[in-house]
Parts: C-alpha cells; sequence; structure tokens
C-alpha cells in the first residue's frame, strides 16, 4: 500500500519507539502536520506545541537527556529551523541524542531565495553529527533510520534531516529497514585489553589516584559499575558539571565537582595526583584552568568513546576508546582491592576549609537577603535529593550544581558546553515528559528564564507539572560578578528588569507565588512541591551573591579563589 | 614549527563531506594549499587530497576529528617523504615567432612536458611532475609571457 512522504515520517518515528515529538506548525512542514492530526487523534504519537522552536529543541534534549533515546523536533522551514540552531549547537557540545526534522521549501524552488527558504544543511553541518536533505519520498525510511542509528550510538549528537515539501507529499512503498549498519561508521565500544592491563597497573600503583567522571559515564548508564570500580579501589572521584549526578552526592568517594566554580578540594589536589583517570569527559577549559599546569605529575589514563577527545586537550599517556560501561567493567576487573585512607583524608580536610569558609555562610546565613545556596540547599533537603534537577545558565546554575545533593543516577541537565541561557525551562518540560512519575523542578535566573518564558503557556496548555523556580536578583548575575572581579566593579549593562514574574506566569495560566524573606522560604518551597500541577516559585535572591569558589580564567586549578 | 603536510581522507561519495572537512579546518584556521577529490578503487568511495602548511600536532587532531564525519573511513596524514606525489599544470604561454616556439618547445620537452595546443600567438603546454618540477618550467617559461597557469593541486599515492 502506497503512503505519503509524511506518512511515512510519522511511521518512521513509530518504528523508533518516539513517544513525543516537540514542534511548531509552518508552510513547508504543513504535510507532515496534516498527516499528524491521525496519529495525535489516536494517541499514537503525542505532540508538544512549543511557543519558540528554540524551546523544541531544549524540550527534545531534556529527553533525550533522561532516556539516551533521542528526542525529536519537528519545525518548518527557514526561521523554523534557523529558530532551532541554538539547541542543536547546544545539544552538539554536550552529546545529547536529539533528531531534528525540518521542512524544505519544494525541491523545484531550492536556490531561488524562495519564501521561508534558508539553507538549513549548511547552516546546521558545523552544529549536527550528521545531516542530510530528503527529496524524494523514497528515501526518507532509510534516511530516518540511519538518522537515529547515528544519533543515539557512540557519542551521541544531534542530526538533522530536512524533507522537502515534494517529497512530504509524494506517494512511496513503506518498508522499514530492520537493521542499521554503515560502512563508513562503526563507533569503538570495547576497550583494548593491553591499555586496561596497563591503566590497571598504574592505578593499583598509584599512591594519589583521581578519578574524573563526566556525562559519558551517565550516556554509557555505567553508575553502578562506576561505583563498584571506585569502591574497589578506594578511589576518590570528582565530577564535571554533567558527570555530577553519576554517584550519589553523599558517597564518601564523592569528593565533588571540578572546575572554575567547583569545590575546592578536587581543584586543589588534581595536580597533587599521581595517576589520573579521567572518564567520558573531554577537559573543558571549565575543568582544566591552565593547561599548562595541568597534571602535570600524574599519569593519565583517559577513556572516550570519541577517538578525537584523546590528547586533545591534555596528553593521555594511556589512551583508551571505549564505552565507559565496558571500560569499567574491565578495569574494575583488572585493579586490585586497595585503600587510600590518608590521600581521601586530604580531600575531607580540603573540605572542611570549603565549608567554613565558603558553605557555611551562604547555605545557612542568619541575616540579609535569601541566597540562592540556602533556596537551593533548602529544596535538596525537602526533596532529598531525589527530583531531577533542570538549571539555566549563570550563578544559579554553578549554585545548584554546587549545593543540589543528588540521590538519583541522571537526575541533573544542565548547559555545560554552549552555556545557552533560556536551556533550563525547556529542558525540564522535555524532562518531565521522559520522567513522568519524578519531580522535575526547573531553576532559572531572572535573565535566563525571560530568554524563553513564552514556554510558560506551553506548560499550562499541557498541564505539565513541572515546577519551575526563578532565583530573582535583578542582575545578570554571572556576568556582574565577573565586572565586580575582573572589571573593576563597572556593571555594564547587567541591570536587568523584570516583568512581575507571578503575574506573567498567572497570565498564562500557571499558578505562582513568590517569596522574599528568609522566614517563608521553606514554606513557599513546600507549597510548590505539593501542587498538583505546574507552578512557578519566584524567589527574590540577594543582589550581589557571588559564586565561590572560583579559578580565574588562566589561572591554574590550584590557584582557586574561596573569595 | 609549521610543515607541509598531506591528509588523506577516504569518505563515502555522499552529498555534504566536503562541506564538513572544509568547515573543520576553517575553524582550526589551516588554509588549505590544495585539495583534489576524486573516486578510487572502491565504488563509491572518494578520496580528498589535502594539502596544509601547519603544526604537526594540529593535523594530528584534524586527522582525528575528520573521524567525526560519519561518511569517513579511513584518514592518514603524511610527509612528503612518505608519498609519490603529483600534480598536473596547464601553461599557456605567448609564442609568436617560430624561433619563440622551438625554444619553448624544447624546455618543455627537456621538462618531461609536452605541447598540448598551438596557436599562432600561443602554445599550451602540459605538464605532470612534484610540485618542484612544475615551479621549475614555470620559472623557465616566464620569460617568454605566460599568459595562464593552472594547477591541479596534489595526488598522491603511498611509498
Amino acid at each position: 500500500m502506497k503512503i505519503s512522504g509524511s506518512q511515512a515520517v510519522l511511521e518512521s518515528l513509530l518504528q523508533e519507539n518516539v513517544e513525543v515529538i516537540f514542534g511548531y506548525p509552518g508552510g513547508a512542514i504543513m504535510p507532515v502536520y496534516d498527516a499528524l492530526y491521525d496519529y495525535t487523534n489516536d494517541g499514537r504519537i503525542k505532540h508538544v506545541l512549543v511557543r519558540h522552536e528554540q524551546g523544541a529543541g531544549h524540550a527534545a534534549e531534556g529527553y533525550g537527556r533522561m532516556t539516551g533515546n533521542p528526542g525529536v523536533c519537528l519545525v518548518t522551514s527557514g526561521p523554523g529551523a534557523t529558530n532551532l540552531v541554538t539547541a542543536i549547537a547546544d545539544a552538539m557540545m554536550d552529546s545529547v541524542p536529539m533528531v531534528c526534522i525540518s521542512g524544505q521549501v519544494h525541491s523545484g524552488v531550492i536556490g531561488t531565495d524562495a519564501f521561508q527558504e534558508a539553507d538549513v544543511i549548511g547552516i546546521t553541518a558545523p552544529v549536527t553529527k550528521w545531516n542530510y536533505q530528503i527529496t524524494k519520498a523514497s528515501e526518507i525510511p532509510e534516511v530516518m533510520a540511519k538518522a537515529f542509528h547515528i544519533a543515539r550510538t557512540g557519542r551521541p549528537g544531534p542530526v538533522l534531516i530536512d524533507i522537502t515539501k515534494d517529497a512530504q507529499f509524494e506517494m512511496m512503498d513503506f518498508s522499514y529497514p530492520e537493521d542499521i549498519s554503515l560502512q563508513s561508521y562503526q563507533p569503538t565500544t570495547e576497550p583494548h585489553q593491553r591499555q586496561i592491563e596497563i591503566a590497571a597497573r598504574y592505578l593499583n600503583n598509584a599512591e594519589r589516584p583521581l578519578i574524573l567522571v563526566g556525562q559519558g559515564v551517565q550516556i554509557a548508564k555505567a553508575q553502578k559499575e562506576l561505583q563498584a570500580f571506585l569502591e574497589k579501589g578506594d578511589f576518590p572521584a570528582a565530577f564535571t558539571l554533567h558527570g555530577l549526578s553519576a554517584l550519589h552526592s553523599g558517597h564518601p568517594l564523592h569528593v565533588g565537582f571540578l572546575g572554575m566554580h567547583g569545590n575546592y578540594a578536587p581543584n586543589m589536589l588534581s595536580n597533587k595526583a599521581d595517576a589520573v583517570l579521567a572518564i567520558g569527559m573531554r577537559f573543558d577549559d571549565r575543568v582544566t584552568g591552565r593547561l599548562s599546569d595541568y597534571l602535570n605529575d600524574a599519569t593519565v589514563i583517559h577513556i572516550d568513546i570519541d577517538p578525537a577527545e584523546l590528547n586533545k586537550n591534555v596528553p593521555a599517556d594511556v589512551p583508551i576508546v571505549a564505552d565507559a560501561k565496558i571500560a569499567l567493567q574491565s578495569l574494575t576487573k583488572a585493579i586490585r582491592k586497595n585503600t587510600h585512607t590518608n590521600w581521601i583524608r586530604e580531600f575531607k580536610k580540603l573540605y572542611e576549609v570549603e565549608k567554613k569558609q565558603v558553605i557555611d555562610g551562604v547555605t545557612h546565613p542568619k541575616t540579609g537577603e535569601i541566597t540562592m545556596a540556602e533556596a537551593v540547599t533548602l529544596l535538596s533537603e525537602l526533596t532529598k535529593g531525589e527530583a531531577v534537577v533542570v538549571s539555566d545558565v549563570g550563578q544559579h546554575q554553578m549554585v545548584t550544581a554546587r549545593y543540589y545533593r543528588f540521590s538519583r543516577p541522571n537526575s541533573w541537565i544542565s548547559s555545560g558546553g554552549m552555556g545557552t541561557m533560556g536551556f533550563g525551562l525547556p529542558a525540564a518540560m522535555g524532562a518531565k515528559f521522559a520522567r513522568p512519575d519524578q519531580e522535575v523542578i526547573s531553576i532559572s535566573g531572572d535573565g535566563g528564564i525571560q530568554m524563553n518564558i513564552q514556554e510558560f503557556t506551553t506548560l499550562a496548555q499541557e498541564q505539565l507539572p513541572v515546577k519551575v523556580i526563578i532565583l530573582n536578583n535583578g542582575f545578570l548575575g554571572m556576568v556582574r560578578q565577573w565586572q565586580q572581579l575582573f572589571f573593576e566593579k563597572r556593571y555594564s549593562m547587567v541591570n536587568i528588569q523584570s516583568p512581575d514574574f507571578v503575574t506573567v506566569a498567572k497570565g498564562c495560566g500557571l499558578e505562582a507565588d513568590r517569596v522574599v524573606a528568609r522566614i517563608d522560604l521553606k514554606k513557599a518551597l513546600q507549597k510548590m512541591l505539593d501542587h498538583n500541577g505546574p507552578y512557578v516559585l519566584e524567589i527574590k535572591v540577594e543582589q550581589e551573591e557571588n559564586v565561590f569558589p572560583m579559578i580565574p580564567t588562566g589561572s591554574s586549578v590550584d590557584e582557586v579563589r574561596l573569595a | 614549527m609549521k610543515q607541509r603536510y598531506t591528509i588523506t581522507a577516504i569518505a563515502e561519495n555522499k552529498p555534504g563531506v566536503l562541506y564538513r572537512i572544509a568547515d573543520l579546518l576553517l575553524r582550526r584556521k589551516i588554509n588549505i594549499e590544495s585539495l583534489t577529490v576524486s573516486e578510487i578503487e572502491h565504488k563509491g568511495m572518494s578520496r580528498f587530497t589535502i594539502v596544509v602548511d601547519a603544526e604537526r600536532d594540529l593535523v594530528e587532531k584534524i586527522g582525528k576529528q575528520l573521524y567525526r564525519i560519519i561518511e569517513m573511513t579511513k584518514v592518514i596524514e603524511s610527509t612528503d617523504d612518505e608519498l609519490v606525489p603529483r600534480e598536473i599544470a596547464l601553461i599557456k604561454v605567448t609564442a609568436k615567432t617560430k624561433e619563440k616556439r622551438e625554444e619553448i618547445e624544447q624546455l618543455v620537452r627537456l621538462s618531461k612536458g609536452r605541447i598540448i595546443h598551438i596557436d599562432k600567438n600561443y602554445l599550451v603546454a602540459e605538464i605532470t611532475g612534484d610540485e618542484k618540477e612544475i615551479d621549475k618550467l614555470d620559472e623557465l617559461l616566464q620569460p617568454f609571457g605566460i599568459k595562464e597557469i593552472v594547477r591541479s593541486g596534489r595526488i598522491a599515492v603511498f611509498k
């Protein structure tokens, strides 16, 4: 039986077990939307109408991060597709599986500057793992299967499929490929055993080993393997921004958060380590600080599924290309049971220094305005660390990373590599569709929320019970902090006026509240958590709170400042 | 230290590969000295021969990043001593008299080139060789007045 290209797109999505798509209709994708009418009516596919295509992209990212299956977005040509580009770039930087489908003008007018035509293949090439333009309906099944395969395997990433309007209308015979095998694309997942043995020998002989854990561990769903490995070797583990929830924050071997606003101990002690195993992380400049003074005394073992990451920033003495789960299993077998009591005690000692000089003051202040750290700490206690927390980008992001104590694997989403403001709210929507049974909390600043605040109405329309916290300090806080510390307090264009968030939220159809006084904070948070449905809580926080510790740009990790 | 490297990349012959290769080099601010593409012995596969002038470390990183292109199957970075390189050039040179024509023909012949087109005002010489041989003939023909010169860019096989 012949079906249209549009139906073939939707049948392909069903073949890939896609449950939900995030999108926005428009001229060049209308045939697919017409076909979608039947698929949504009988409940085969859920479509979420976002209010801006960037929201669709970040929502798909939230979904992709939570499930490991590509989040799907559907947009029209021209502005629809270009609005998506920021989210695609974000997904590329953070290795998030995503399949984007954009409509394109009729193939006969491509290249003529037709209405809503944009060279989407050209525009997205640098920010996609793969992209392809379909001009014939018959190409759809194979290209869709290939797209999902590429997006979810190896180092995951975003894929874009651009489909011309005539290909959407064209009739074709549908049969979906059962198995996709690409001649050129064969990610290596099994580690080289000899390299594993060498790595194990270094780790066994190390007096001061340190494990750096990145998002790759969570992508590989290797949290249990990580814990078993750490416990057998008694290795302290420090975490990148994305790696944070790979191990319970309260685990004795969890020595904290790496990098610019990370914890004092892992930053100070990175350069004291004699063997460092980095797994599923890419030595981002926010983690390494000044490269020339980074890990100079350590034997570096680096595990990553993307060979291009090895030796990219930090030379690896033992490079291992592998899936993190398989590599950790092999490595756990190869190492001997060990203890590093004295070395781990050094981390605890420095944690106490940070606790006394930084943490206690901001998490439990007695006077002044509410602090961001205080709000996050309280939220963490009230949710027992069990919520899925999604942050936007800025000071509140670093505060959340620092003070929320994650107790469940893969329960933390943030925009890391791109640092995309406006990410939090739509990504939280995607996460909620992926984990409907879990509390999903989005935390934004007053700047970030305004970048995608239109998604309030998406929440309302869907009655999607995402809890939105806005930590409002009246500033673009992270920029202000930098201006204070490095630009002689010249606060250039960081004083941002906000709308009355409670009124806006209510105007969009959401329940909302505001809290100003410390004495009301706990009650307000509890009321938000108890509410059965979407909810916006604005928390007015101290205007000029800074995030410390901090490694100034260009400094070495052990030049981390506590104030 | 910068040095001339030849990156040989074998990829499926699909749209977009060239775009992604060029973009990767652009992001790293590497200028492409020459780039040739053609089908190879395996059907459906193309061979890109890319000549760049860059640091070894950077070329190695580029080599690995090229594998991120889904269609890429093989990338090899080589220095000149590892290759048998060839290039073809067409040189259109002014030749209005019999004497000039004979002189040019002789120079071309001695340079292992040949004349492939004759007109009353000019000759077109073809030469294949490594870059130095082509540079040499170019230099020899300069005094006669070169109207056009076009070079193919490098192709190479491994030693």
